[in-house]
């Protein structure tokens, strides 16, 4: 059996292309964000970049969990962002904009994520 | 660790920026391409001594003869010339320009930038339309690498309205038409560019000898990028035979050896009790020992030598002996000066030595006079006062702004006559014009040093104009990085954690590069300053972009193949003056970028990039001060985003103000022209450019009609388009 989720339709093609997408972008944050951390700055980069590519590995895997996760990191981004530069409008736009907007799609996939956990689980116990 | 990227991180980080950053509202400036430092691992080379070290190209003996086309006239030598003095001066029509006129480049002996028309105001602004574009035919023709941004300010004076093109043609143009009147050929080549092919302006000058009606007493005078000066008849356009040889003189001579396009004239040459004072641009990073900075007197009347300022030979005020040349090196002026027929002065704003990024081999007489305002007898070219902007400069923190004369008023109600001096540092200095003394204060603070460079050290101070509101910003934060996404915004922010920073005046390093912030395009660049006398109202635009530069062992910089301009093996974009520079014959080349994400060609720094700002010079308060330029032409990847948010630009070029209540200002590279109401700061009116607007506007009025003109020639290193249009405006419910 694989890890990954098989997809079922649009839906389930949709909800892997943007698991892709988020791992994608979470690894050069996990690269670079390391890098930054060892000289000094900010630790939010590798934090974040690891749990989106988590976040983006378990969507893979069909597990609601890791949209949660991701939906988790980007209210946490958020709450980083507000910190850092406040009700800045300039400030905001790179650190929030694209994240949320990824958020958008991923809560959008949380019913094929369910679904997909569903079928898993149930397959999961006929053949137990 | 790290240092070095993988092309295959490049390719993901890049497409991670795309994706992430498509449906961003990506606003973003758009500035120069440059080489990128090289980052660490860049071999420290251990002298720092003045002994030049071997390097991989040959290059002319300094002591060179110069060889046959240097001096584009080809006009003759003649022997050298004792120092003399200048024919007496009738008054000219910049010390009281008539109502309707714009007579100079600042339009007055002040250069105030300040019309007193007042048909346009904001209230009549809507009906500011296009009058008339004239063409001045000078741009690239197809295969040739694009070196122009005209940044030409037309005068008018009476019927006439005079300019320049971009490779210093001259003609007079009908001011309600913009029909040609005359049109002078300058027969200037493609190799005379240096950086830039540039004409600021033209030069409006009536004789004290030749009668009125003659040829030739109304004169219109130029100095061009080929090192001439060019007077012609102001009604004709036909060259005065009684100005040097034939109409010109040679500025080549006594210069030493030199190609085409390393020594040039783009700023107005003023004249001061009938002296013409000449000083030039040297193209920057070539090498230590580059032609001369020598500052010069010519007679108006004649062309004949009067006198020289040459830094390394202080006292000696005449022409070079036969086989010997003005001493080289030194600080070069390449600003609009402003002359002072009163007290009998020239201001000149002064650059760096040659070779700007490393001050070792700098004499202590340099050293005095770099990056300064140093006031010049024109009698004698001996200066009268210095004060220095910045201390051993290392950052090409070269003044280019004109300076601006104003009567300052002491708290105590006496008047002291003052000189405004923008600076690219974005610390705007005011000075007592009889002594240099500052009029605001300043104070001396601690800078960082000894710096990191071996046997280089930084001065312990630099000064600071503490009375005047500060052009700028506070130093930058990790947390100011910015991006389209969290990616490459982590991407600055790993720059700025890569790269030396101690805040302003971090010390040039070799190890890894450093921030250079304010950038060496300002704060305030030669777009210069406007200041209404009446209201005590100065306004000025400018920068906000730092740069990322480091120094590179001469091995390093033989291998990225930088190499001087007189170079024989060089090609034209091997080492541009702005971008990375050989510094031959010092142990170090320059690598200099602006700090971006070259993937995205966006600004590593927040927005806004580019400031305009209204100060109230009686109580020397910020009135108010906004983001100019607009994100229209602009964003990620060169592409413009056609959204008319005001991000707040780079900008070159002067702003103009009107006692109608109106600001001009084009410079940003949104290209657009641009009017302020005056007390609200409120954008009124604009209008889209054929091309970018780094020039400064002005305004005249002719038959009792306003009209506002804007050379829109661009600027190749703003990467905005070039044409060869002049943009003529005018009410068009007035007839």
């Amino acid at each position: 059996m694989s890890a990954f989720m098989k997809p079922h339709g649009a839906a389930g093609w949709a909800t892997l292309l943007l698991a892709v997408i988020i791992i994608l972008l979470g690894l050069p944050l996990v690269y670079m964000g390391a890098e930054l951390a060892f000289l000094g700055g900010s630790l939010y980069y590798l934090v974040c970049g690891l749990a989106v590519t988590v976040a983006g590995v378990l969507m893979a895997m069909g597990r609601p969990v890791g949209g949660l996760l991701y939906l988790g990191a980007c209210a946490f981004t958020w709450l980083w962002a507000f910190w850092e530069v406040g009700l800045d409008g300039w400030g905001l736009l790179p650190r929030v904009f694209g994240p949320t907007l990824l958020a958008i799609g991923v809560a959008l996939c949380l019913p094929v994520l369910r679904r997909a956990e569903q079928a898993r689980t149930t397959h999961v116990r006929e053949v137990a | 660790m790290m240092s070095n990227h993988t092309p295959i991180l490049r390719t993901l980080l890049l497409g991670a920026t795309i994706i992430a950053g498509t449906a961003g509202v990506s606003a973003l400036a758009q500035v120069p391409p440059a080489d990128q430092p090289p980052g660490n691992g860049n071999a420290t080379v251990s002298p720092g001594t003045p002994t030049p070290p071997q390097d991989a190209f040959s290059a002319p003996s300094p002591n060179a003869p110069q060889a046959p086309g240097v001096n584009a006239a080809n006009i003759p030598d003649g022997p050298p010339a004792e120092p003399s003095e200048a024919t007496p001066m009738v008054e000219q029509v910049t010390a009281n320009p008539a109502h309707d006129d714009w007579p100079g480049y600042g339009r007055d002996d002040r250069a105030t930038r300040f019309s007193p028309l007042d048909q346009i105001t904001p209230s009549n602004i809507g009906h500011l339309k296009r009058a008339f574009i004239y063409h001045t035919g000078s741009k690239p023709a197809p295969g040739q690498v694009n070196k122009w941004a005209a940044e030409t300010t037309p005068i008018k004076v009476g019927d006439g309205l005079y300019m320049c093109s971009a490779m210093n043609d001259m003609m007079r143009i009908d001011p309600a038409t913009g029909k040609e009147v005359w049109h002078f050929h300058a027969n200037e080549k493609y190799d005379s560019i240096p950086y830039t092919a540039a004409c600021k302006a033209v030069v409006y000058y009536t004789s004290s000898t030749v009668p009125e009606g003659e040829h030739c007493h109304h004169r219109i005078l130029e100095a061009t990028l080929d090192e001439r000066l060019i007077e012609v008849d102001s009604e004709d356009g036909k060259v005065c035979e009684g100005f040097g040889w034939h109409g010109m003189v040679n500025l080549m001579k006594g210069m030493g050896e030199s190609v085409p396009g390393f020594v040039a004239e783009t700023a107005p040459p003023p004249i001061v009790n009938g002296a013409i004072i000449t000083n030039q641009e040297i193209l920057d990073g070539q090498r230590r020992w580059a032609p001369s900075g020598v500052i010069r007197g010519y007679d108006a009347e004649t062309g004949r030598f009067l006198w020289a300022w040459d830094v390394n030979r202080p006292h000696e005020h005449g022409e070079p002996k036969e086989g010997e040349h003005y001493s080289r090196g030194t600080p070069n002026s390449w600003a609009a000066m402003i002359g002072d027929n009163a007290l009998g002065l020239v201001y000149v704003p002064t650059g760096n030595s040659a070779a700007d990024y490393y001050s070792a081999m700098r004499s202590p007489e340099e050293n005095k006079v770099s990056s300064a305002v140093v006031a010049i007898d024109v009698k004698t070219g001996e200066p009268r006062w210095v004060f220095q902007t910045v201390h051993k400069d290392v950052w090409d923190y070269d003044i280019g702004s004109q300076p601006t004369l104003m009567d300052f008023t002491r708290p105590d109600g006496s008047s002291v006559p003052a000189l405004i001096m923008p600076t690219k540092r974005g610390q705007t200095f005011v000075l007592d014009r009889r002594t240099g003394e500052p009029v605001l204060p300043v104070e001396e603070r601690p800078a960082p040093s000894p710096g990191m460079v071996p046997g280089d050290t930084r001065a312990p101070t630099q000064p600071w104009s503490v009375g005047m509101p500060r052009l700028g910003f506070a130093p930058l934060k990790e947390t100011d990085m910015w991006g389209m996404s969290p990616i490459d915004q982590l991407y600055c922010r790993l720059k700025y954690r890569r790269a030396h920073y101690v805040g302003e005046f971090t010390p040039p390093s070799i190890d890894k590069p450093w921030l250079e912030y304010p950038g060496y395009n300002g704060g305030s660049d030669w777009g210069s300053v406007a200041y209404d006398e009446k209201t005590g109202i100065l306004i000025a635009n400018w920068n906000n972009t730092p740069m990322y530069d480091q120094l590179v062992s001469r091995k390093k910089a033989d291998k990225l193949g930088l190499m001087p301009v007189d170079d024989p093996n060089y090609k034209p974009g091997g080492g541009g003056a702005e971008g990375a520079g050989a510094m031959a014959e010092t142990p170090y080349g320059i690598v200099v970028s602006p700090f971006w994400d070259e993937y995205t060609g966006m600004m590593c720094n927040r927005p806004p990039y580019g400031m305009i700002t209204a100060i109230d010079m009686h109580t020397q308060k910020v009135l108010w001060q906004h983001p100019l330029g607009s994100a229209r032409a602009n964003g990620p990847f060169g592409l413009p985003t056609h959204l008319p948010l005001t991000i707040g630009t780079p900008n070159n070029g002067g702003p103009v103000i009107t006692a109608g209540g109106l600001i001009f200002v084009a410079a940003t590279t949104d290209n657009m022209i641009h009017a302020f109401d005056i007390h609200t700061g409120r954008e009124v009116w604009n209008d889209v450019l054929p091309g970018g607007g780094q020039a400064t506007p002005m305004t005249y009025e002719y038959k009792g009609k306003q009209y506002v003109a804007i050379m829109a020639g661009g600027h190749h290193f703003m990467m905005t388009p070039v044409t060869d249009d002049l943009v003529v405006y005018a009410l068009d419910n007035v007839n």
